[in-house]
């Protein structure tokens, strides 16, 4: 059963504010779901957001540091073009040391994860494959229907992913696939599947990677996990 | 033409712009946003250099991918601020420090802020924005303002409201949505 528009509203707002708790998270998703291309929906929801958005103004501006755009630029140094997946290395590398935290975690967890899957996915327990004699291929185990699996070779920079049967993340939401190192999270991209499939090109090195994993994110694609991995791929038995 | 449009018009310029690459319109948006979007960031993280790195991962993100922003869906002044306000709150939920650094600091008062920032900005049209929301602000109910404020600036969710203040779930969530539609008509009529 769903709900009528004053309770979407009334929680929609309260998300514009960045103030609804999770049960009502979950709540509101199941409803957006249900609502579908909801016009009145998407109105509430983008009036909110437009109101929320300008709160911060109200706040008398703090001076900045003029030097963080040229760092900004120089740590990219490509113009940018959207839906390109490509992460330099010196800002994964100095990405990767500002956010060690849950994910030493989830590094550790994942190769629990793999024994468990390997004894509930009888058709998903072959992790890694050879293709050739230097290319591997490994499956991604979770939470998540569909499939996921990776390709690369060892000590060569570059991986290409290809998925189906995944399922749309919440609206407004990507898929960011992340590689893990020593608990430190790396954002490798953002993807939204087309029909449930996925197939792109990451132009990073996975070699030094312990766990590859993949979690539902704002479409912003944040620079640190924010949710629980949907999938994980543990590199640590590829020779 | 309301008086936010014409801002909103050069801004949307500077995203197309952005998407072709064009770094005097990143520029343009950083000068424009940076000095808001930290006060943002600081007022909910309470420091200054975590303030400063979420204002820079978020202009990273603008950088790198400048076609996330969709105009169907709103200004690229709301759009921008509600990333950073996203990544502020992430923090001080993830690092689960936010009670401490709460007491520690005292919190701002809008009404009590000096505008010693507003020759920096003064030309750049956003002083007029600020009076604008602060009208809308001024505009609320005491009770929903207070809601609406420890929300958005204090990153609280409705429950640690309730819990903090004894108010009722339900009446919170009222509030919140009766301050919001409150504040979203009053600042339609602030720009007529």
């Amino acid at each position: 059963m769903t709900l009528d528009h004053y309770r979407i509203e009334e929680l929609m707002a309260a998300e514009a504010l960045g103030g609804l708790d999770d049960g009502d998270r979950a709540f509101l998703d199941r409803e957006r779901a249900a609502h579908g291309a909801c016009t009145t929906c998407g109105s509430i929801e983008a009036g909110f957001a437009e109101t929320a958005g300008r709160l911060g103004f109200a706040l008398t501006p703090e001076p900045i540091d003029d030097d963080m755009v040229d760092r900004i630029i120089a740590a990219t140094a490509r113009p940018p073009v959207a839906a390109d997946l490509e992460t330099p290395r010196d800002e994964l590398s100095a990405r990767r040391s500002r956010r060690p935290w849950a994910w030493a975690a989830v590094a550790a967890a994942a190769a629990a994860v793999m024994v468990l899957a390997v004894v509930t996915l009888t058709p998903r327990t072959t992790q890694v494959t050879e293709a050739t004699s230097s290319q591997r291929v490994v499956a991604f185990t979770g939470t998540s229907e569909g499939t996921l699996a990776m390709a690369f070779t060892p000590g060569e920079t570059g991986a290409v992913f290809w998925g189906s049967g995944l399922p749309d993340p919440s609206p407004g939401d990507v898929y960011e696939i992340w590689m893990i190192e020593d608990g430190a999270a790396v954002s490798g991209g953002c993807v939204t599947p087309v029909d449930g499939v996925i197939a792109l090109h990451v132009d990073a090195n996975i070699g030094t990677t312990d766990t590859m994993a993949v979690t539902s994110e704002a479409a912003d694609c944040p620079t640190a996990p924010t949710n629980e991995p949907l999938l994980l791929a543990d590199l640590t038995t590829i020779v | 033409m309301g008086v936010a449009d014409q801002p909103e018009a050069r801004d949307r310029d500077l995203m197309a712009r952005l998407r072709q690459g064009d770094e005097d319109a990143f520029r343009g948006l950083f000068h424009r946003y940076a000095p808001s979007a930290k006060a943002l960031a600081k007022r909910i993280v309470r420091q200054s250099h975590l303030a400063e790195e979420i204002v820079q991962e978020a202009f990273m993100a603008v950088w790198r991918d400048p076609g996330a922003y969709d105009g169907e869906r709103g200004s690229v002044r709301s759009w921008f601020m509600g990333m950073v306000h996203h990544r502020a709150v992430d923090l001080v939920r993830r690092e689960e420090a936010h009670h401490r650094r709460a007491e520690a600091a005292i919190p701002e008062a809008l009404e009590e802020q000096t505008d010693h920032a507003d020759d920096v900005v003064r030309q750049l049209g956003l002083p007029e924005e600020r009076r604008i929301v602060r009208a809308a602000l001024d505009e609320l109910p005491p009770e929903q303002r207070q809601v609406l404020e420890q929300m958005y600036f204090d990153g609280l969710s409705q429950s640690q409201i309730a819990e903090r203040t004894g108010i009722p779930l339900g009446t919170v969530k009222s509030r919140t949505l009766l301050g919001m539609r409150r504040m979203r008509s009053g600042l339609q009529e602030v720009e007529r």
